[in-house]
């Protein structure tokens, strides 16, 4: 496998990362037996899960700065236009606490309806919906990353204790309705 | 040769004083953290899970007979409701004769992220309601929503008419692709599906970096500066600090409650076109058949008046009354213009239909 592009190399060592630490998973499956209960348990495929979680991250991160490149291009792009306006709109330097005063009520009101203008604009909303979800699932990497930590240490994943969280509603609700149910025949009977 | 000093000696003077304000600030002003939000006294009639139904003690001999119960929104707490004893919405209520009650939705933790729709229109707004029809042993009461608040009482109606009297509908959100607000814009190109999965909840900070974007300078600059102006002005601080101590209590938003409004309403907007589920039964707006007072700001920055006037013209209800006020999404419940013209003219129609 001989890496030709970005893509190539990162695919390159995802790949040599994986084959060495596949290999050493199976060259060292019996003394690992030593291991089998304590937080070493499983060292071979918990580090390749991790490390594999780290791939990933970098790759996250690269559209990441991307994204964030253009938040911070659409900031300061609206930050010098608003500026150029206010330098037309008032072109003298302030001398008296009058024209300060309305001097910063001018700089204030361009930069808050141009600025209003960038954050209601569909460009920003892209670029930021797009930055969130990048940031996201930079999130979920290391989720990943702390669930292999947890289970490795026999504490529940994540996903264990959402699943739990799912049932404890379905069943609360069930509950609450039942209890409404009730309440209201309760009340119904009672007026009669 | 002598060069003429240009600088007026009353900036000088401003300069100073406004360093000296901030010095001084701490002595003369509480940490907001030391700042109690309870003003009307208040009692906790029923707990579900997180949530609170807050009853307030009648502040005249005779009351209307219908109970009002105000759905706050799932922004921020519901102090900002009774903020201040001068700016008080419910106290105003009370001394018009009104028996008040008002949820607090609580603080959702991550064992609260499936809570949905469903479990806040068809359980915890219903069932606080069966409670105050019990108390107040009437088959009715009236019921107000505020901002989000409004869209769960929206649809709390629809699937429960029988129950509600009067509707009062104070800026809420409604139809999605009309609001023109920056939230909107955020919301529509948000991935709430993975925000959900990743996250659980909706974080707090999410809501303050929305926040932050509206109006950044007025809010974020002027709006302190003014504050330190002032600071000798206990009226005006006191006010300042109580609001913005509202401001800063943002719980969480359940994660399945959260995907569900920026879905069906922002992205989807499914809840006027009829066609938004609730606990697998359809909202129809046309269902809303009782009196329906509808309350919008021109100047709301975060409920534009286009997303929630649409209410007034989708329901079914032939006594319906829109007003629009010269004011923003907080002056409109929590400010002197609600006290002089909002609330009266509130408390009128009420009065005639309680």
């Amino acid at each position: 496998m001989q890496p030709e592009s970005p893509k190539d190399v990162t695919d390159y060592y995802k790949h040599l990362s994986l084959f060495w630490t596949d290999i050493i998973h199976l060259m060292s499956s019996k003394p690992q037996a030593l291991t089998s209960i304590g937080p070493m348990r499983a060292f071979a495929a918990n580090s390749k899960k991790i490390t594999t979680e780290l791939i990933d991250i970098n790759e996250v991160l690269l559209e990441f700065n991307q994204y964030i490149t253009e938040y911070y291009k659409q900031l300061s792009d609206t930050w010098s236009v608003a500026q150029k306006k206010v330098n037309l709109k008032a072109p003298d330097i302030p001398q008296d606490v009058e024209q300060i005063e309305a001097f910063k009520r001018i700089w204030i009101d361009i930069f808050d309806n141009d600025f209003t203008e960038l954050f209601d604009s569909g460009k920003f909303g892209v670029n930021y919906g797009k930055l969130v979800s990048k940031e996201l699932e930079l999130t979920k990497h290391w989720n990943n990353i702390t669930n292999v930590i947890l289970q490795s240490v026999n504490l529940p994943s994540k996903e264990e204790i959402d699943e739990i969280y799912k049932e404890m509603h379905s069943l609360k609700k069930r509950i609450g309705k039942l209890e409404l149910e009730l309440k209201k025949k309760e009340m119904k009977s009672n007026a009669k | 040769m002598q060069s003429e000093s240009r600088v007026d000696p009353k900036i000088i003077e401003e300069i100073l004083k406004f360093s000296k304000n901030v010095i001084d600030a701490p002595n003369l002003v509480a940490a907001p953290d030391e700042i109690s939000l309870e003003v009307t006294p208040h009692d906790v009639v029923q707990e579900m899970d997180k949530t609170r139904l807050l009853h307030y003690r009648s502040l005249t001999d005779k009351q209307h007979k219908t109970p009002l119960l105000i759905s706050y929104a799932l922004i921020n707490r519901y102090h900002i409701l009774d903020i201040h004893p001068e700016k008080s919405w419910v106290k105003n209520l009370l001394q018009q004769g009104f028996d008040v009650y008002m949820i607090d939705w609580g603080t959702p933790t991550s064992i609260d992220k499936y809570l949905d729709f469903d479990d806040y229109v068809n359980g915890y707004l219903d069932s606080y309601v069966e409670y105050i029809k019990n108390e107040s042993s009437v088959e009715k009461i009236s019921l107000q929503g505020y901002c989000t608040g409004g869209t769960i009482a929206t649809a709390y109606i629809t699937l429960h008419p029988e129950s509600v009297k009067n509707y009062v509908a104070t800026a809420p959100v409604i139809d999605g692709w009309r609001d023109t607000t920056v939230i909107s814009n955020l919301a529509k190109h948000m991935d709430v599906d993975k925000m959900v999965e990743i996250i659980g909840n909706m974080p707090p900070e999410f809501m303050y970096y929305c926040f932050s974007v509206l109006k950044p300078f007025e809010q974020g600059i002027e709006k302190y500066i003014k504050f330190f102006k002032n600071i000798d002005n206990k009226k005006y601080v006191d006010s300042f600090l109580r609001v913005e101590k509202w401001l800063s209590d943002t719980p969480p938003i359940p994660g399945a409650l959260f995907r569900q409004w920026i879905k069906d309403i922002y992205q989807d907007n499914l809840l006027i076109q009829n066609k938004m589920y609730v606990g697998g039964r359809r909202i129809d707006l046309k269902k809303i058949d009782m009196p329906l007072f509808t309350q919008v700001a021109v100047g709301d920055h975060l409920v534009s008046p286009e997303c929630s006037m649409p209410l007034h013209y989708a329901v079914g209800s032939e006594d319906k009354t829109l007003r629009m006020y010269p004011t923003g999404h907080v002056g409109m419940i929590a400010s002197s213009l609600s006290q002089k013209k909002v609330l009266p003219e509130l408390g009128q129609w009420l009065a005639k239909r309680s």
